[in-house]
């Protein structure tokens, strides 16, 4: 991208930021805000301020849908530690109240829209927020990645079948599989997403990392996961690696 | 076309120079036409293991710079009839080697008829390195059987499969031969040296062969003779077997294990 001509006072450029996607499925704000509770377990920190772009192409065919409380939106979001930005798929009706509130509309993806009027299902289960996954192809490697090789999966997981060597380096946005001797350095959720995994047929690696948070080996690794094949989650802020034999037998 | 074939390993002291010797000459010795290169600019040995100092009088980088021709730079080996060395400078540095440059001097031995032209490689992954594996063919990848070598020639071989001129146009890629030298089976059995099987593992390459650790190289490099000349020596038969190997023949893999010498040989051989 070029810059401005503005010496100086300003720089412009293209920046990516990342966000939470929460998809409404109710127009009920007392149910979304129910929704939420359960979600951060009361915790505002649980969210800790991320941006949300709002998806309302489910609930856009819904009656209540034309009057929406936008300001009650944003704030029972901010309420709950999410700073809302923007709305994706709103009807052209809506846009005039959604820009009134400060919010931008995102026309990023294009979802169909519901056809027909959609009963709001039951409370529970139908307000509940999906955060955004890595969409995308997987990026798959057969050769081995050798010594000093750094491979970059954007926006999707990462497939390598072939050995990863020591001083080796795999990163991806989404999550990581190894079906070979893993080595090297495997670092997935790279741009932030705690749901990445590290899966791999053996678990030789110098050091993991899940959405930043990582784990070297120095002192050797946990009992029973050496050299072999498992499975590593982010569970809180802690690094779990879990031996995958145990869930192939029965 | 002659082929080119760069004989790399990233690592340092490892052998590439004395195997670039014994290569080269095995490959004349079978009567194919053979030059071999130094790419190693300002640190030059290539001229003192074949035993041709004393004769050097123009370099690579004077052919390169147009300061000299070819015919007036290549020293005639006095080993082999077919073979061909072309040393470098001892007073440049590297950067005066320059990628059209090196080209030049290969598509101007290939018409001299040269059937093969081996590439001695510095150690590193800088621009004398990066200058002899861009337009390799083939390449030999000299490793110890010790870890750090071996990490390296992974290093190496990762920046063959970029940086190689094959890689960069999507041609056919540079094919590798994993040659294992200093080997000792007699250390490998107790454990102290990697095998040649543990170091295959990581490097996924064919092995075209395995030199046994060795006084005699040690000799032959003081005497400015190839190993390979060394008739009889262990040594000279290895790298007979990688020419045949590199050549296409099915050679039976020797020096790789280790054989409890009986009563007799360990008195008289004291080792």
């Amino acid at each position: 991208m070029s810059k401005l001509p503005a010496p100086g006072a300003l720089e412009v450029k293209i920046a990516t930021v990342v966000a939470v996607a929460a998809t409404l499925h109710d127009t009920d704000l007392n149910v979304i805000d129910a929704a939420l509770s359960h979600m951060t377990s009361g915790d505002s920190g649980f969210f800790d301020g991320e941006f949300a772009v709002l998806d309302v192409g489910s609930i856009t065919a819904m009656p209540a849908a034309s009057v929406i409380n936008w300001a009650a939106v944003v704030e029972l979001f901010r309420h709950h530690g999410l700073n809302p930005v923007a709305v994706r798929n709103a009807t052209s009706s809506m846009e005039g109240a959604i820009l009134a509130q400060g919010l931008s509309i995102d026309t990023s993806i294009a979802r169909p829209r519901a056809e027909v009027a959609v009963e709001a299902p039951p409370p529970v289960a139908a307000a509940v927020p999906t955060v955004g996954n890595n969409v995308g192809v997987p990026m798959i490697v057969d050769m081995p990645v050798r010594a000093g090789q750094r491979i970059y999966a954007r926006n999707t997981d990462l497939i390598v079948t072939a050995a990863v060597n020591n001083g080796a380096e795999l990163i991806a946005d989404g999550s990581i599989h190894v079906y070979a001797p893993m080595r090297g350095r495997a670092l997935a959720g790279a741009s932030g997403n705690v749901d990445a995994r590290i899966f791999a047929l053996s678990m030789e690696a110098e050091l993991v990392s899940i959405a930043g948070v990582y784990r070297t080996f120095d002192d050797g690794y946990p009992e029973g996961v050496g050299q072999q094949p498992v499975q590593i989650r982010l569970a809180g802020d802690r690094l779990d690696i879990v031996g995958l034999q145990a869930a192939t037998k029965s | 076309m002659a082929k080119i074939i760069v004989v790399t390993s990233g690592k340092g002291g490892v052998g590439k120079t004395t195997s670039s010797a014994s290569f080269a000459s095995g490959l004349a010795m079978r009567g194919h036409k053979t030059a071999v290169l130094d790419f190693d600019v300002g640190l030059r040995n290539l001229d003192l293991i074949m035993g041709c100092e004393r004769r050097v009088v123009y370099d690579l980088i004077n052919v390169i710079n147009g300061e000299a021709t070819l015919t007036q730079a290549l020293i005639k080996d006095k080993h082999c009839d077919n073979l061909f060395v072309l040393p470098a400078s001892q007073t440049r540095d590297k950067d005066a080697l320059s990628e059209e440059g090196v080209e030049r001097v290969l598509k101007d031995l290939d018409a001299m008829g040269f059937e093969y032209i081996i590439c001695d490689s510095p150690a590193g992954i800088e621009r004398g390195a990066v200058m002899a594996l861009t337009f390799a063919d083939e390449a030999v990848i000299v490793t110890n059987p010790e870890v750090s070598s071996v990490r390296d020639s992974d290093r190496i071989l990762g920046i063959i499969q970029a940086k190689s001129k094959r890689a960069q146009d999507g041609g056919v890629p540079v094919k590798e031969h994993l040659l294992i030298t200093r080997y000792s089976p007699k250390r490998v059995e107790l454990g102290e040296m990697l095998s040649y099987t543990d170091v295959q593992e990581i490097l996924r390459i064919p092995l075209v062969g395995i030199i046994p650790e060795s006084e005699a190289v040690l000799h032959a490099s003081n005497q400015g003779n190839p190993a390979i000349h060394v008739t009889g020596s262990e040594v000279s038969e290895a790298y007979k077997d990688v020419v045949s190997r590199f050549l296409g023949e099915e050679v039976p893999l020797r020096f790789a294990t280790y054989e409890k010498p009986n009563l007799f040989k360990r008195i008289f051989k004291g080792r």
